[in-house]
């Protein structure tokens, strides 16, 4: 099995994951 | 603080930031797939292969994300924000953000990629093996700071755009 970073698409995907998934999570933890 | 001196350092911080992460990128475009060196890749060192990629793994992007992440600090420090960007208080929790996944960036630049680099490339002796070895990780390491360049670059864009609460 590829791992995500094995492809442009797999990269951008996590990157966009990751962002929207801190950008939900900042408010609850921002002070 | 002068007006002048603070669009140096942003200045600095967007160039610097480029020459860093357009690396990333770069690469990206250049090689969109994971293609496995040969043992004849790094055995003879005439091979375009092996010449493309010294090519490409140069000091500059190491040195310009030292570059980025000092000007960054700075420009956060001299609005006396950095205590508070640091420690994700209201207003400056997105920037804040960016500071912390630049950081880690940084660090995953000098203390994960360049170690092995300098494996991959011959600096630091190493077998055929273990160099092989080690031009997995540099991959995965590269591929990290591209995948957390796209945060990154949504958290300084929402400091200073708005969009996000805080």
């Amino acid at each position: 099995m590829r791992h995500p970073y094995d492809t442009a698409t797999g990269t951008i995907a996590l990157g966009l994951l990751l962002t929207a998934v801190l950008a939900a999570l900042l408010p609850l933890v921002a002070g | 603080m002068d007006p002048l001196f603070d669009l140096a350092l942003r200045w600095t911080h967007f160039i610097a930031g480029i020459i860093w992460v357009g690396h990333n990128y770069s690469s990206v475009v250049q090689r969109p797939g994971w293609r496995p060196l040969a043992a004849a890749d790094l055995t003879d060192d005439t091979s375009p292969r092996f010449q493309a990629l010294l090519n490409r793994e140069h000091g500059f992007f190491r040195w310009a994300s030292v570059v980025a992440w000092s000007a960054g600090l700075l420009m956060l420090w001299q609005r006396g924000w950095l205590a508070g960007a640091l420690t994700l208080d209201g207003a400056l929790a997105p920037i804040g953000l960016g500071t912390w996944i630049g950081t880690l960036m940084m660090l995953n630049v000098w203390f994960v990629l360049w170690p092995h680099q300098q494996k991959v490339l011959g600096l630091v002796p190493a077998s055929v093996d273990e160099r092989l070895r080690c031009s997995r990780i540099t991959h995965l390491s590269s591929r990290t700071n591209t995948m957390l360049s796209i945060p990154l670059l949504f958290f300084m864009a929402a400091s200073s755009h708005g969009g996000l609460a805080g």
